[in-house]
């Protein structure tokens, strides 16, 4: 058993060896008769930026919440630093969380809102407040220390909530769709802030998400969940260039799946281009719909299967050669660019 | 169809473009924000006009005629219009007064407390503890149903519950916990404070609900997760956020209490005396002036506990919000 | 790594805590219809038995004893006056307060003027008022009487409850619902007939059987308003002082049947209002916290 092992070892080198900072071993969540979450096994380097994504009612949410304790594990492990946790309540395993709608204590000042951690540890009240104050500090938002939670906007409740949870100095900080309530420039903003402010703190962080293009920005681990299962686990451009099924292919977007003779084939759109009609290779479809992008068009195409598929072109490269809907192109791409995916 | 404007005093005109028509903004006239409110307002005076009127002919007049009446001149016969301070001092002096006063305050103070922290436990069980909202609803309406009906009645069947040869008593001998009856349960202050509890105990138990139910359940964890342990997260967190309901309940329950004549009576065998029923008891022999000062002292009295009660937390906001 | 067995995780069972408040919890119900019990238990006392304990037989003498006009106190009557102010009352207060409570959704001046006179008169001990309304008939020359003075004082009483009550359900009340009325052609009569009044139901019947109640069973307010024909709670305030008798049991038994069958009534309407709102197709489960 590990911990046989682990008590054996010199000190110095348990360090050296540790390389994951949570470990879930075959964890499952089943609610009533309900499997949320499926015999799910995954390991979380130390220090690194993990997204799960997936879509609505996929399990990412109870995974989180099972790390974070906050959901009991129905099956299996949880590790977090090397030990055990599965029974811990939350403030005994060195997580901290970032709940999805802020849950800033509405009676409290910002400082207080970011001093109760300690406060329920019994620091005094002197040493809390200078700590609260330094966390407000590292996310900017020392000004705000006497306001109160509804006297801020959304993303400076963001922030607080952020500071509220890291002066706890937990060992992984889990974030419940963070940026969902945020407006579009907020949310590139807030994502710049929290992949520098994991850099720094040299922490882990594990994100649920829904969007995508968020996932792939963040991550160092993407993890797509589908079903209450991993479906695939890797860096954000292993699963973009090569994603595994058709279910991966779709969601991570950008990428159309295709019939071929002996299956099925994920080709990116930015890789297709449009050629003649009667053209022998690719697929024939009629123009449905053209979308300005700015430094690419969308092409969609519809073929006579009832299949839809897009090609990215170059605003550039369009203009030359503009179509218009209606009109019959086939969808043209290199074989080598064609990925072959599971259905 | 949307007129298209040049460029003018209006001051935010737009082009033309292609041949699609373009919707352009007026200039408000200068007094158009007064006029739109102002109707708002008289659609919410509309509104509430019925109510404030039945409140001010039923409640706020007569209030201000017995205050009127208080200064009164009054012999056997009848009530002469004058003005003097002669029931004032003939209330404020007399030791009875000062006995009754003390008693109903001993009592509101006891009969507070108690409602106070099983309302509290009871609305907090309901609220977090219960999961099954048809549960939750089945529960309350188990606690309202007593309520509706009728309190004298309530009050009445504690007497053959907790006389000598009551059930309570009968039940207790017939155990075998005691050989003699418990004399102290009936016409005692201890049957009075049982009473004012098993009577008054929803009006603790809804307004605390009402703020529990509206504390968002993620603040809760957000404190498991800070590492609050259970007590703490009660008082650091549940008990302020229910401050308004804790505030309402109190207002109710210390009200009631003062104002009561017929529990303190009825359950005391006699024995005190509370202050309405020294009152009804002026009121039946007509003596309106004293009684009418009686009055007003004790609406004064309860009128700066209510503002006490309520200064902790700002009711109105809270209600509304 | 080896795969323990299933283990009861702390956080999905109860808590100690859920035990202790639980049982807090029935041994309240205990309590409170402790009494209760002894009422409807004593109003089946046989014929020769008091109004205390021991039961001297079962009869249901004391039900037909308060058909009877009796010498202190004539019960039919005195019921149908009961029930014929508290349906007033009723319907008066759900539309003042359900009105009162849609004023108050935006600021106007006298809000705050008219919302401390509305819990001034929810706490003015019961028998002040009815002593000023006494009073202001007396000198004004008029005859307080049922349907005047009474039902003013009972209003006194059951509004500011129904208007407490309805900001309750106001406040959980989404505007959104108005302006999509609005926005789809409604006329502010329409959208108050047809959206907010249906959504705002169950609060309604809320407030319209409490009023119900309240005023069925007021007696400190009534009593010195009435004139001189009886509501109910007045009789049995005179039956309890002259002489005891069972019959009040058994007046206690049939009041509380008369409120159960409207709080049934109301919660058997809801509940099916709400099954059909809630009505799902298939079983879709719900999981907590899944985004």
């Amino acid at each position: 058993m590990r911990d046989e092992a682990t008590r054996s070892k010199p000190p110095g080198m348990l360090e050296m060896e540790r390389k994951y900072d949570v470990e879930l071993v075959a964890v499952t969540k089943r609610y009533g008769s309900t499997v949320a979450v499926d015999c799910v096994s995954l390991r979380i380097p130390k220090a690194s930026y993990t997204c799960l994504l997936g879509p609505s009612g996929c399990g990412k949410t109870s995974t989180l919440r099972m790390i974070a304790g906050h959901e009991g594990i129905s099956d299996g492990d949880l590790l977090i630093n090397d030990r055990n946790v599965t029974d811990l309540p939350p403030s005994a395993r060195g997580t901290a969380m970032m709940f999805q709608n802020y849950a800033l204590f509405p009676h409290l000042t910002c400082l207080d809102n970011v001093a109760f951690g300690p406060k329920m540890r019994g620091t005094a009240k002197a040493e809390r407040h200078e700590m609260a104050s330094q966390m407000l500090d590292l996310v900017q938002m020392a000004d705000f220390a006497g306001r109160y939670p509804a006297q801020l906007s959304g993303g400076q409740q963001q922030r607080i909530a952020l500071a509220r949870a890291l002066i706890m100095k937990p060992r992984v900080l889990l974030l419940d769709e963070p940026l969902s309530a945020l407006d579009p420039f907020l949310r590139v903003k807030m994502r710049e802030e929290l992949k520098r402010l994991q850099r720094e703190l040299a922490i882990s962080f594990v994100h649920v998400t829904h969007a995508q293009d968020e996932a792939m920005a963040l991550a160092d681990l993407m993890v797509v969940m589908n079903g209450g299962r991993i479906v695939q686990a890797g860096t954000p451009r292993d699963i973009f260039e090569r994603p595994t099924n058709a279910f991966v292919a779709r969601f991570i977007g950008g990428h159309n799946v295709l019939p071929v003779d002996d299956g099925l084939v994920a080709v990116r759109a930015d890789h297709c281009r449009l050629g003649p009609a009667s053209m022998s290779q690719g697929l024939r479809g009629r123009i449905s719909h053209i979308e300005y992008q700015g430094p690419h068009v969308r092409v969609s195409l519809a073929m006579p299967s009832g299949l839809e598929a897009a090609a990215l072109i170059p605003d550039g490269e369009f203009h030359e050669h503009p179509v218009a809907p209606g009109e019959e192109r086939s969808l043209v791409w290199q074989a080598e660019k064609a990925h072959g995916v599971a259905a | 169809m949307a007129t298209m404007r040049a460029s003018d005093d209006s001051g935010s005109a737009m082009m033309r473009h292609d041949e699609t028509a373009v919707v352009t903004a007026r200039a408000r006239p200068g007094n158009g924000r007064r006029t739109g409110s102002t109707r708002v307002w008289l659609v919410s005076w509309a509104q509430v006009g019925p109510l404030a009127l039945v409140l001010l002919l039923m409640f706020v007049l007569p209030a201000f005629l017995f205050v009127v009446v208080s200064f009164f001149d009054y012999d056997r016969i009848g009530v002469y219009p004058a003005f003097m301070l002669e029931n004032y001092r003939e209330v404020l002096t007399s030791s009875a007064t000062l006995r009754v006063y003390l008693s109903s305050f001993k009592f509101a103070a006891i009969v507070w407390a108690i409602t106070l922290l099983l309302g509290f436990n009871i609305a907090y069980f309901l609220i977090f503890h219960v999961r099954s909202a048809t549960l939750r609803t089945v529960f309350f309406i188990l606690c309202a149903l007593p309520f509706f009906t009728s309190a004298i009645i309530r009050t009445i069947a504690w007497i053959p519950f907790l006389g000598r040869n009551g059930a309570f008593n009968q039940f207790i001998m017939g155990t075998g916990l005691t050989s003699q009856p418990l004399d102290f349960l009936l016409f005692s202050d201890f049957s009075v404070v049982v009473a004012y509890v098993h009577l008054y105990t929803l009006l603790m138990i809804g307004p605390i609900a009402n703020s529990l139910s509206k504390i968002d359940k993620s603040v809760i964890e957000a404190a498991w997760d800070a590492g609050a342990s259970r007590w703490q997260i009660m008082s650091n967190v549940v008990i302020p956020l229910s401050k308004t309901g804790i505030a309402l309940g109190s207002v109710l329950v210390t009200t009631q209490v003062m104002g009561d004549f017929f529990v303190v009576r009825q359950m005391s065998g006699g024995q005190s005396a509370s202050i309405v029923s020294a009152l009804s008891n002026e009121i039946q022999s007509m003596q309106y002036p004293p009684a009418a000062a009686n009055a007003v002292l004790l609406v004064i009295i309860v009128a700066l506990m209510v503002a006490c009660m309520m200064r902790i937390v700002d009711v109105r906001k809270e209600l509304l919000k | 790594m080896a795969i323990e067995p299933v283990r009861s995780n702390p956080i999905d069972s109860r808590p100690w805590t859920f035990y202790v408040l639980g049982a807090l919890f029935f041994a309240f119900l205990a309590f409170l219809y402790g009494p209760m019990f002894v009422i409807y238990v004593l109003s089946f006392q046989g014929p020769e038995g008091g109004v205390t304990f021991p039961m001297v037989g079962v009869s249901l003498e004391w039900f037909r004893d308060i058909a009877r006009k009796g010498q202190m106190a004539n019960i039919p009557p005195a019921f149908g006056r009961s029930m014929a102010l508290a349906a007033l009352v009723s319907m008066l207060t759900v539309f003042m307060s359900v009105a009162g409570a849609m004023a108050f959704r935006r600021r106007f001046p006298g809000a705050g003027l008219i919302f401390y006179v509305v819990i001034a008169s929810l706490v003015m001990p019961s028998l002040l008022v009815g002593f000023g309304i006494g009073l202001s008939f007396q000198f004004l020359g008029l005859q307080p009487s049922l349907f005047t003075s009474a039902l003013g004082a009972q209003l006194t009483w059951t509004l500011p409850f129904g208007l407490l009550a309805m900001f309750a359900v106001i406040n959980r009340f989404n505007r959104a619902w108005e302006e999509a009325a609005t926005d789809l052609g409604a006329t502010p009569f329409q959208r108050l007939r047809y959206v907010t009044l249906p959504i705002l139901l169950p609060g309604i019947l809320g407030v319209a059987i409490s009023a119900f109640t309240l005023s069925y069973d007021e007696y400190a307010r009534t009593t010195l308003t009435i004139g001189s024909h009886n509501t109910l709670p007045l009789e049995i305030y005179a039956l309890i002082s002259s002489a005891t008798s069972p019959t009040l049991f058994a007046i206690g038994t049939l009041t509380t049947l008369v409120s159960l069958g409207l709080i049934v009534l109301a919660v058997t309407f809801v509940w099916q209002m709400d099954r059909q709102r809630h009505a799902r197709r298939g079983n879709e489960v719900e999981a907590p916290g899944d985004a």
